[in-house]
């Protein structure tokens, strides 16, 4: 591989990862305060793009859209999936965990109601919206924008790249200097004593959900661009966010960041050195190395204790 | 205690028995009707290729119905397989549950028809794809009997993408891609042998279907300097792939061969499927003179135009109720699958007979190009090379 050539699988790597992390977030996040794997979380992405798509075939950009009209395309289509991710998430948690919650149901429990969310939600999508993929109207025309490193960047990967790294900033601000977000690390030290300390647990849960769907949903309307839409779009990319979210340190956001990163980063550079039937084994290998070495992940467990 | 739930277990487990001996008794068929079954993806990924199928033997159905000289009355069977091997199996055992079910069109896809035709040939329902192309399955050390096989396999198509590449576009490297199925990797074997033979140089890749993000794998092709490329797979997989490419800056030829030679393939990618060969050995129904009567029925049945395959499976329906008609309604499953085996049909896309193995006799693909968003026809490969 020559240098030009390492620089843009980094760069491409780069982008990927940015949006593994951001997904990866949301895993972090519900595991932190509730220490539930919520499998369903790859769904919420996945309804997240069916909300771009369906915000777009709304609005219709038409051809050649102007540049402003352009960007007023893309915030439709982001506000869309932000509120279907997030609506989606809010349900789950209200229908699926906080019911076994308020019972005291066991871990396993949880676990199995996820999947089994999981499962309704995409065959509920492909019911509803059809088994065929589908793809976004096309809201600009995806040129070169700059060249790093002597490695082009279009619009869709500095759209990406760049909401990626937004949602993350604004995410860590939220945690680290809110009043929501001294609730949320409150909540996943301890959450009996939190409760006693006069924290809505309720609230702070179902409010983390809401934070993680909302990743999660604009995470899948950057893939949707990216890709394409379809109901079993958030099974892979679901999977290896959680492996990152694990590389990273489950219950860390700065961990599910990084990550995501390496992972997207690892995958993208095992494309020319080995091919592309061994990306998502590189990433798994990556898994298994990282909790070899640090069982608890790159920058430990725990939202209330890393962030 | 005890005796409490050997009782519980007892009860379901006699209702079960006699439910099988239900099924077992009832081998003879009944009534008036006679089913024909279709055995494809109707639901998951691939189903825009199984609905093509799917109307195209339903048209079949109803037309033999309506015309009134049958003398019984025939019966459509949908067999969802979803196009996965591992889906095939529950689908084929459902049809050949049902004891009026005579033939199946289909299985739609290699993989499946791989793993389902040993069920086939052990009933003795004779299948006949109409697009399962991978060439290995008409091995007789398989043992699928009941496997009729309606088109050109691969071995014809993987030929013609090569002698098109290496005869008239001239190309000196080709990227050759493979998704990781049965249809793909078959595909492309015959196509680098085919390529290498002629001289040209192979960069040989699989892909696995569902990959995430192929910018990596756009950004590979590039930076290999092809002039060439190959995607042996499916449509809603090299429709994302055409987009990277596109953005990656990709300008030799491509072609890619009958799973992505679908509308979808047009409207998924958009103006990245601009220019994309596409092989087929099915001809275009709404063009070639034979078929332009099916093309306006189907149009007006099912108000769109017939996709890949459909006049394909079309023909196929025809030529199993034919045989049925000859047969008469009471027709053993065993007999139907010899005569079928032995006849020769002229359908509207060509003529069928097949070889001792179950192996369709000819070679004909053709070629098509996306066109300002049309598919348009190319013609027969043979001619095109010269």
């Amino acid at each position: 591989m020559s240098l030009q050539e390492f620089w843009d699988y980094l760069v491409l790597g780069l982008m990927l990862g940015s949006l593994y992390a951001v997904i990866a977030i949301g895993y972090t996040l519900v595991y932190g305060v509730l220490q539930l794997i919520n499998f369903a979380h790859s769904e919420v992405f996945m309804v997240g793009a069916y909300g771009s798509l369906i915000v777009l075939t709304l609005v219709d950009p038409g051809a050649n859209p102007s540049m402003l009209a352009s960007i007023g395309f893309v915030a439709l289509a982001m506000a869309g999936s932000a509120l279907f991710g997030g609506v989606t998430a809010y349900g789950l948690e209200k229908v699926a965990y906080r019911p076994l919650r308020r019972r005291g149901a066991p871990r396993l429990i949880f676990l199995i109601t996820a999947i089994g969310a999981s499962f309704f939600l995409y065959n509920l999508a492909g019911k509803l919206f059809g088994r065929d993929p589908s793809t976004l109207p096309e809201m600009y025309k995806n040129e070169n924008v700059f060249t790093i490193f002597g490695a082009g960047v279009n619009i869709t990967q500095l759209l990406q790249f760049a909401t990626a790294v937004v949602m993350m900033i604004a995410l860590d601000l939220l945690v680290n200097r809110t009043k929501l977000g001294k609730g949320i690390r409150a909540v996943a030290q301890d959450a009996e004593v939190a409760s006693l300390m006069g924290v809505d647990i309720d609230k702070v849960i179902s409010r983390t959900f809401i934070i993680g769907g909302v990743l999660g949903g604009v995470a899948g309307f950057l893939f949707a661009n990216l890709n394409q839409v379809s109901y079993t779009m958030g099974f892979i990319p679901g999977i290896t966010a959680f492996a990152a979210a694990v590389v990273g340190g489950i219950g860390n956001i700065r961990g599910a960041m990084l990550g995501g990163v390496l992972i997207g980063i690892v995958e993208t550079m095992t494309v020319p050195l080995l091919g592309d039937e061994w990306r998502s084994v590189s990433a798994m290998v990556v898994l298994i190395l990282v909790l070899m070495f640090r069982p608890m992940g790159i920058l430990g467990e725990r939202v209330g204790r890393a962030a | 205690m005890l005796n409490k739930t050997v009782i519980k277990l007892a009860i379901p487990v006699a209702v079960g028995a006699l439910a099988l001996t239900g099924c077992g008794g009832g081998d003879s068929g009944s009534g008036d009707t006679v089913k024909i079954a279709f055995e494809g993806p109707l639901s998951g990924d691939n189903v825009a290729l199984g609905e093509n199928m799917q109307n195209g033997v339903q048209l079949a159905i109803k037309q033999a119905n309506a015309s009134g000289d049958l003398g019984f009355k025939l019966e459509y069977v949908a067999a969802d397989d979803q196009g996965l091997p591992d889906k095939a199996p529950t689908a084929a055992q459902k049809v050949i549950d049902d004891p009026d079910v005579k033939a199946v069109v289909g299985p739609a896809f290699s993989g499946p028809t791989n793993s389902a035709s040993p069920l086939y040939a052990e009933a003795g329902l004779v299948t006949v794809t109409p697009s399962a192309t991978n060439p290995t399955l008409t091995d007789e050390a398989n043992g699928f009997t009941s496997l009729l096989r309606a088109v050109p396999n691969d071995n014809m198509q993987g030929k013609a993408m090569g002698d098109f590449f290496s005869k008239k576009i001239g190309a000196k490297k080709v990227y050759l891609i493979d998704d990781k199925t049965d249809y793909g990797v078959g595909l492309s074997k015959v196509a680098e042998a085919t390529l290498k033979a002629a001289g040209v140089s192979v960069v040989k890749k699989s892909v696995p279907q569902k990959t995430p993000d192929y910018s990596a794998t756009a950004k590979d092709v590039v930076n290999s300097k092809a002039d060439g490329l190959i995607y042996a797979g499916y449509y809603q997989d090299l429709a994302p792939f055409a987009k990277k490419l596109s953005d990656a800056g990709f300008k030799g030829a491509a072609i890619s061969g009958d799973g992505s030679n679908d509308a979808k393939f047009v409207e998924l990618a958009g103006s990245a499927s601009e220019n994309w060969y596409l092989t087929c050995p099915c001809t275009d129904a709404t063009v070639e003179a034979g078929t332009k009567k099916f093309a306006e029925d189907y149009q007006k049945e099912f108000n769109r135009a017939p996709g890949t395959y459909s006049a394909e499976a079309y023909d196929v329906a025809n030529m199993i109720i034919a045989e049925i008609k000859k047969a008469g309604k009471d027709v053993e499953r065993e007999a139907l699958r010899d005569a079928l085996a032995k006849a020769s049909y002229k359908g509207l896309t060509k003529t069928f007979s097949f070889e001792k193995n179950g192996e369709f006799k000819g070679t004909d693909v053709f070629v098509y190009q996306v066109k300002s968003g049309k598919i348009a026809y190319q013609g027969n490969v043979n001619e095109l090379i010269g």
